[in-house]
């Protein structure tokens, strides 16, 4: 045997390591964290009970529904449309974990969009999860991608056109807050998309809730994005969180920008819908390192920067924007949301309990509510 | 079309693995089974 030959046969077996060790690591992403549901959880579900064209698929997804028994409204809060945007999904599991109800329905998916928590963005160096401390060890919640894994959806197209007719780039066909109202045979993400629609429909939801972050250079932050139909509905919630010195900017959903939950929700299916943001430093593009202490302290020197020199629309100082601050924020405005809507249509009263305040969430922090071990 | 994807990476793999073991170079070899990493992965639909 020449020379070459043992050192082609020691490069394989460097190869075969490094692969082994490589896969083991991205197929770790493809474990789901188990989540813990309060005791008042009525049903666990699935997405693929409403669509069965989902079922066995990677866009499956869990769904918790919570019942009284006094008639009421019915809430849906979706977590998790976008993977990379933490205080949406986290905010979910808390209620998922904690929620108690005593009126009306709460629908929660947590992992709206669950192929996409299975990657990460190629080329942002983001970790792959982060811990938050609970009492007794810590959890760790991965930290995905805002598209759907293309290991599951295939090619992307050059141009994609949406169910709703727009132009859009082709990776964007991968995008759940693109892809509304859903197609039943379309993309994997169209699927999804056409599944939460009816459960929306099936479920006769009043109120629809899509928990997202935001770059904190992107004008629509720290923002109550409504549909037409909701217009009053936001701005009395805005108010309400103004009262708690809760700065909430109200953006209208442009009726030429289809294809996102806010527009398409209200138009296809009549549902009150708004679009919840917050400011995530780990989601911009002034961002330095990504860490997992980004994620969770929201610290940024360059952020710090930029707001300085006015580049920002939020106030952004070394105090940063910590996850349980942006979690308390769409917790607070998930209240003054549901506590408007029973003000404005009586009869779809939702009495909520068991939300840790915000004044509870910045002393406690997150983990205190937050249920298991890993 | 995932068939036709795994034809591709199949036949670029067997490619690579078989130019490793021509090239006499050492860095070559080592260029080589670098890229096979990515290829790999890719055959096993790994991301």
């Amino acid at each position: 045997m020449k020379s070459h030959h043992i050192t082609g046969i020691l490069w394989i077996i460097m190869v075969a390591v490094i692969c082994y060790v490589t896969a083991r690591s991205f197929l770790s992403m493809h474990q789901t964290e188990a989540l813990h549901p309060s005791h008042f959880l009525t049903t666990q579900n699935t997405l693929s009970a409403y669509f069965s064209g989902l079922k066995d698929s990677p866009g499956d997804t869990d769904v918790f529904v919570f019942e009284s028994q006094n008639p009421g409204g019915t809430l849906l809060i979706l977590g998790g449309t976008h993977p990379n945007e933490p205080a949406g999904y986290i905010t979910a599991i808390l209620l998922v974990e904690n929620l108690g109800i005593s009126q009306g329905k709460v629908i929660i998916i947590p992992r709206s969009n669950n192929s996409g928590f299975t990657h990460s963005d190629p080329q942002e160096g983001n970790p792959q999860r982060f811990a938050i401390e609970i009492p007794g060890g810590e959890r760790a919640f991965r930290y995905g991608s805002r598209l759907t894994n293309p290991i599951h959806q295939w090619p992307d197209p050059v141009l994609y056109v949406n169910p709703s007719g727009q132009r859009l780039s082709g990776t964007e066909s991968r995008n759940l807050n693109r892809c509304y109202p859903g197609r039943e045979r379309g993309f994997l993400t169209e699927k999804i998309a056409y599944g939460i629609m009816a459960l929306i429909k099936k479920e006769k939801v009043d109120l629809a809730v899509d928990l997202h972050e935001a770059a904190p250079e992107y004008p629509v932050i720290n923002a109550i994005v409504f549909h037409e139909n909701s217009a009053e509905l936001a701005a009395l919630a805005s108010m309400k969180l103004q009262t708690q010195d809760i700065e909430i900017r109200l953006e209208a959903s442009p009726p030429n920008l289809r294809g996102l939950s806010h527009r398409e929700w209200g138009d296809s299916a009549q549902v009150k819908a708004i679009l919840l943001e917050t400011a995530n430093a780990s989601h911009g593009r002034l961002k330095g390192r990504p860490t997992p202490s980004l994620i969770l302290d929201g610290k940024d020197k360059n952020y710090v920067k930029a707001a300085k020199l006015g580049r920002l629309f939020v106030p952004f100082d070394e105090k940063g924007i910590p996850l349980r601050q942006r979690v308390s924020r769409h917790l607070a405005a998930l209240k003054a949301l549901v506590a408007s809507l029973e003000e404005l249509h009586p009869e779809l009263c939702i009495k909520l309990e068991n939300i840790p305040s915000a004044a509870e969430l910045q002393k406690a922090g997150i983990g205190t509510f937050l249920k298991g071990q890993k | 079309m995932q068939i036709i994807y795994h034809i591709i990476v199949f036949y670029l793999t067997v490619h690579f693995i078989w130019y490793m073991f021509k090239e006499k170079k050492f860095w070559n070899q080592l260029s080589a089974a670098i890229v096979l990493i990515m290829l790999l992965l890719r055959l096993l639909l790994i991301k």
